[in-house]
């Protein structure tokens, strides 16, 4: 990161966050909650969450990132709970960066749940 | 946990659950003293139940749990690398959880990714204001999120460009950060 030195330098920053935000500017189509509790934390969920910062790249106009505690399935960890627009919930477990990649592309981006890292109840 | 930076956002989960607004993380390394303070303030409730109860791995305060990890695990990794953890009464209000050892001390965990614990915290929680201050060999860097946010024309809801821009600026403080590894 260039260090700020003048006004000018931090207009740029500024113009910079602003097309961030113009990404975005219309209704949000999912939530994601990322699971941090203590067991969560302990098997990776920070870099779930980052992988996630990476991974949706400019797509960020669809998406809301929230954060829970345990949900009692400490074995499933690191875990995050897909939330659609339609209300349906999708949770999946054992994640990784990889699996978190396949998961935003195919079903952030494309709307396709990976049914192979769901949690099967 | 292997990094200290898993810990220090795992207590900033803590004081999130307790419904906090301004939450403040202080990592202080201090060359000299050989001696490293990880400070986490907030301005919530504080501690309804005594720091015995509270640092006991088998006592929580939520329902359907039996474990309460989270202090009890980061008060082991103070006392391995000879130092301690206390619960006190913050100056925002609410609790203060504590912990000194010692900074080159051979069992000392590693800071670990702090850049990335606190970015995530920024990104999921854009309600709460957090204060970071990261100090080492007399330098000092203050971030608050609430400032950033303005300084950046965010909107308030904005907490993905937030959270990547307070990623970026301590990744590159802790860069030039001498022993804080």
């Amino acid at each position: 990161m260039t260090r700020i030195n003048s006004p000018k330098d931090l207009k740029a920053v500024q113009e910079k966050a602003k097309k961030d935000i113009d990404l975005r500017s219309g209704q949000k189509d999912m939530r994601i909650t990322v699971h941090m509790g203590t067991c969560g934390i302990a098997a990776g969920a920070r870099d779930v969450l980052a992988a996630l910062l990476t991974e949706l790249g400019p797509a960020t106009d669809k998406v809301t990132i929230t954060q829970t505690g345990c949900a009692g399935l400490c074995d499933q960890e690191p875990m995050l709970t897909l939330t659609d627009k339609a209300g349906g919930s999708f949770r999946y477990g054992r994640l990784d960066k990889n699996k978190v990649g396949q998961i935003v592309r195919e079903h952030v981006l494309r709307g396709q749940p990976v049914l192979e890292y769901m949690i099967k109840c | 946990m292997r990094e200290l930076a898993l810990h220090i956002l795992d207590l900033v989960e803590n004081s999130i659950r307790a419904n906090s607004s301004v939450i403040e993380v202080t990592v202080a390394a201090d060359q000299t003293a050989d001696r490293l303070r990880i400070q986490i303030d907030d301005n919530g409730p504080g501690l309804k139940v005594t720091p015995q109860q509270a640092l006991n791995p088998f006592y929580t305060t939520k329902s359907g749990k039996r474990t309460g990890l989270g202090l009890s695990l980061f008060k082991a990794a103070a006392e391995r690398a000879g130092g301690r953890l206390t619960l006190e009464r913050s100056d925002l209000g609410g609790l203060r959880v504590l912990a000194e050892m010692g900074l080159r001390h051979v069992d000392r965990s590693p800071l670990g990714d702090l850049a990335t614990s606190l970015g995530s915290v920024v990104c999921a929680n854009p309600h709460i204001d957090f204060h970071f201050r990261i100090s080492h060999d007399g330098h000092e860097t203050c971030i608050r999120t609430s400032e950033l946010a303005h300084e950046l024309g965010l909107p308030p809801d904005d907490s993905i460009a937030l959270a990547r821009r307070v990623i970026e600026t301590i990744r590159t403080e802790l860069e030039t950060a001498r022993g804080l590894a």
